[in-house]
């Protein structure tokens, strides 16, 4: 039996249970991680060489631009799950805006219906959802690839768009959505936004430091509990030393608020505080590791970090040979400041990335060997932070990049120590686990809350500035966006429905045999990606007033995109609906990041096959460890 | 007393030629019965009559001592009798107990909120496996992770928690190692322990003799004999797999070479 000293038992002759897994397992293991990593990078890259991305304003915009895309990527990628294409579904909202129009226009002669929104709301969603049956029935009776059939769907609505739109209205375009009767009352639920310009709150940083705080110190406790045996009994010394920690930390957090900025000696109360609740926290609830094991670094964690430090001295150099004040074009659309920030937080990936898979190799080894890794990867952040603290002209990235960059280099060392004083948990706690579901759920709730709260407030000092950035215009789209995930990430996970679609995904004719309904359960998921055409159709409608014969037409291989760059498997049986959300985030992150940037709108398809690419080829290889690892 | 399910001179026309003649057994609660034959013996004809996949045209198959016939697979699934196929009921990249409850998902809650119990339905797929004597790791990992052996048996253990009363399992040995066949044929035993009737179908009469309480032996749609196993010793059944006279022959000229082996 060979036991690593980090309690985790190596499957040996005999033994045949696998270890305990831990956090970062089960989240390799999520089918949206190369996406949410992806996201992450892609954000700080546009963060570094944009100029609104980070304020409300930018956080708004792409948001807005995300919805649409949004609602119909987590729609398709469901169904992709289901192992289908519905390659008429961009067609099909350009389609149901069409449809809605025509619904309520009051032209004589060969005009539309005149009806009242009320009736035309359900009764496009009636037509919509009848396309998605035909388009599904048509799949399951003909038994033909539904690539051919919806392809043929497809040129059907596009034709019938263009001369329908000829036939009644006589133009390749049909518009006034606005002048159907009750449009005032949808257009509240449909086309409203919410500006927020003159919402003063003098104390919103104060709140979002505080919230982004209390959210982090959940998340770390919820980690705890992921990760330690729990003691059988609680130890006060060790709750006492943890509110010490934490009021430490409370007043480290008002010093430096009062200090405005960086002030060492707050910075070494908070780490001191942290470290203590830290620490603390492991003594009242958890065993003390018996065996710390040896300090054995071989080849295989060695390796990985000096990658790292190669990488790490390539970004500092590549900060230190370019001038960041220099804002003129060196490369085609690049200027040196911005060449200067993609290559600076490029090399930085590279090193967080090598250093991840030492860490990951360490924990094979020994706890002391991985908390001597996490710890020097604790001083290293830390010192990156103050280089960029000290070499950035910009504002922006002194402030925020530092902050950030310190508060993980915090956890990461406190994470450290832990790993060395504490013993990791080897088998299943279900009461632990369900503890720590919900702390960490809290923490993010608030964290959430604390993010909102910066983007919904401004300060007077911000208005002062005329920085037009703050003034934030939030569409309902986006409530629309949130609203369908969360309720699809809901029926995929929790029901029946859900665990049938991924089974008629993996292998339809199992899922047959056992007695899933196999065809309704598709012929629901096509229905289910017109309906998301349809509240997409509506959304354009009251936005746009006007709708193009050719609104749609060429988005179905976006959302694709957009689902499989979220982790979902072309062939079926595999993938997340939050994937598809974060995919659609990517997409929009990068259309919207290139035209803040100032560069050719062109590129934009150059960078989302990039993209595309990259992800699936990042989710194949994430997948085979996330299995050998299993 | 009648058998949990008797069959009297089964017979099947595909057109005008005979896939199945004449086949006659029993199968008893708690007890497996083999169906022995090679390639093209007629063992899927027999599966699918009793799997409602087809219909017998000739004899009689008698359930509790009724007369009856399926229609259709829900029919013979409604009155217990499951089926294991050698492909497997299984989504290899669903979890081990989403596949267990695969299409009869445990709810609760009222309709907007009618969700999978899934503290309910792990740890009942947990429960049941480990009473098939089925040590799964984790009942999260995927079914694709798991070994032949493995699926074979969380097949086994869901057809009978969902209430067989005869088990059907084609082949189930046949692609795995000595080992993993070894595993499959204690779940056969663990299943019959439990009350259910097995039928094994297999080529392989090393793997259906430790198990088997009934033996039949088909050949080209034909019943050679339907014995006990006190009336059929162990090499009776081999050689009578491999067709008898021919392995004595064949015995013979491989041992003028080199030590021989029969069946297998």
């Amino acid at each position: 039996m060979t036991t690593t000293a980090n309690g985790e038992t190596i499957p040996s002759a005999g033994d045949e249970r696998l270890a305990y897994r831990g956090v970062g397992q089960r989240m390799l293991i999520r089918p949206e991680i190369v996406g949410m990593l992806a996201a992450v990078l892609l954000y700080m890259f546009f963060w570094g060489v944009t100029q609104p991305f980070g304020t409300a304003g930018g956080v708004a915009t792409v948001l807005d631009v995300s919805a649409t895309l949004g609602i119909m990527a987590v729609a398709v990628g469901i169904l992709m799950i289901g192992g289908e294409f519905d390659l008429s579904s961009g067609a099909m909202t350009g389609a149901m805006g069409i449809v809605i129009i025509l619904l309520v226009k009051e032209t004589g002669e060969l005009g539309g219906a005149g009806l009242s929104y009320w009736i035309a709301i359900p009764l496009s969603l009636a037509i919509a959802l009848g396309i998605g049956w035909l388009n599904g029935t048509m799949v399951e009776r003909t038994a033909l690839p539904s690539f051919i059939v919806t392809l043929a769907t497809f040129f059907v609505l596009r034709g019938l768009k263009l001369a329908g739109s000829k036939i009644i209205v006589d133009q390749i375009q049909v518009g006034r959505a606005d002048e159907g009767r009750q449009y005032e009352f949808w257009q509240n639920i449909f086309g409203s936004s919410w500006e927020r310009r003159d919402h003063i709150w003098e104390a919103r940083d104060g709140v979002y430091t505080a919230l982004c705080i209390f959210g982090g110190i959940f998340i770390l406790l919820a980690l705890y509990e992921f990760s330690f045996r729990r003691s059988s009994i609680l130890k006060p010394k060790g709750l006492a030393l943890l509110l010490v920690g934490f009021v430490g930390i409370g007043a480290g957090v008002g010093l430096l608020h009062i200090l405005d900025g960086t002030d060492w000696l707050a910075m070494l109360v908070i780490g001191v505080s942290a470290m203590l609740a830290g620490v603390g926290l492991g003594i009242w609830r958890y065993e003390t590791v018996p065996d710390r094991g040896s300090l054995t670094l071989g080849p295989t964690v060695l390796q990985p970090i000096g990658k790292a430090f190669g990488f790490l001295a390539a970004a500092v150099a590549s900060a230190l040979f370019f001038d960041s004040a220099n804002d003129t074009d060196i490369l085609p659309f690049v200027t040196e400041q911005g060449l200067r920030a993609i290559l600076f937080l490029g090399f930085l990936s590279g090193a967080i990335v090598f250093s991840l898979v030492s860490l990951s190799r360490a924990r094979m080894v020994s706890p002391v060997a991985q908390g001597t890794v996490l710890g020097l990867t604790a001083v290293v952040t830390f010192a990156v932070a103050l280089f960029i603290q000290s070499e950035s002209q910009s504002a922006k990235f002194r402030s925020e990049l530092f902050g950030m960059l310190s508060i993980l280099a915090l956890i990461l060392a406190v994470w450290a120590v832990a790993l060395l004083l504490f013993e990791s948990r080897r088998f299943e706690d279900q009461n632990a686990d369900r503890t720590a579901r919900r702390v960490a759920l809290l923490g993010g709730v608030l964290a959430i809350a604390g993010v909102l709260t910066r983007l919904l407030f401004s300060i007077q000092a911000e208005i002062d500035a005329k920085n037009p950035s703050v003034l934030a215009t939030f569409s309902i789209r986006i409530v629309w966006f949130v609203l369908f995930t969360a309720v699809m990430a809901y029926i995929l996970r929790a029901t029946p429905f859900g665990s049938w679609v991924y089974a008629v995904g993996g292998n339809k004719e199992a899922a047959r045999q056992i007695g899933v309904p196999a065809a309704r359960t598709k012929t629901q998921l096509f229905m289910l990606v017109a309906g998301a055409a349809w509240l997409v159709g509506i959304l354009l409608a009251f936005r746009l007033n006007t709708i193009q014969a050719g609104t749609g037409n060429g988005l179905e291989f976006e959302y694709i995109i957009a689902a499989v760059v979220g982790g979902t498997l072309l062939t079926g049986g595999y993938g997340s609906v939050f994937g598809a959300a974060i995919g659609a985030l990517i997409m929009a992150m990068s259309k919207q990041g290139i035209s803040f940037a100032g560069w050719n709108t062109d590129w934009r398809f150059v960078f989302l096959g990039g993209i595309l690419l990259g992800a699936v080829v990042a989710n194949g290889y994430v997948r085979k460890i996330a299995e050998s690892a299993r | 007393m009648s058998s949990l399910l008797e069959l009297d001179n089964l017979t099947k026309f595909y057109g005008n030629i005979i896939a199945l003649e004449g086949v006659t057994t029993t199968v008893e609660a708690g007890e497996v019965t083999c169906v022995l034959g090679d390639n093209g013996a007629g063992k899927s004809t027999f599966i699918k009559i009793l799997a409602g996949v087809h219909t017998h045209d000739a004899g009689e198959l008698r359930l509790d001592g009724k007369s009856v016939s399926f229609p259709n697979p829900r029919a013979s699934l409604a009155e217990g009798i499951a089926t294991v196929y050698q492909d497997l009921a299984m989504v290899p990249l669903m979890s081990v107990w989403r596949n267990f409850w695969l299409g009869q998902e445990p709810t609760k809650g009222r309709w907007p909120f009618k969700h999978i119990d899934t503290e309910l339905a792990k740890g009942v797929a947990k429960e049941e496996l480990s009473k098939m004597g089925i040590d799964i790791r984790d009942v999260e990992q995927p079914v694709g992770t798991l070994s032949g052996g493995e699926r074979q048996s969380v097949a086994i253990a869901r057809a009978v928690y969902f209430g067989a009363r005869v088990l059907i399992l084609d082949e189930p040995t046949s692609a795995l190692g000595v080992k993993q066949s070894g595993v499959v044929l204690k779940y056969i035993l663990a299943a019959r322990d439990r009350g259910l009737g097995v039928i094994f179908i297999t080529h392989n009469p090393h793997h259906a003799y430790p198990v088997g309480d009934r033996f039949i032996v088909l050949n080209r749609g034909r019943s050679m004999g339907n014995f006990a196993k006190a009336d059929l010793p162990r090499e009776e059944l081999v050689q009578m797999m491999a067709g008898g006279a021919e392995l004595d022959q064949l015995t013979h000229e491989l041992e003028s070479n080199s030590d021989g082996n029969g069946g297998n």
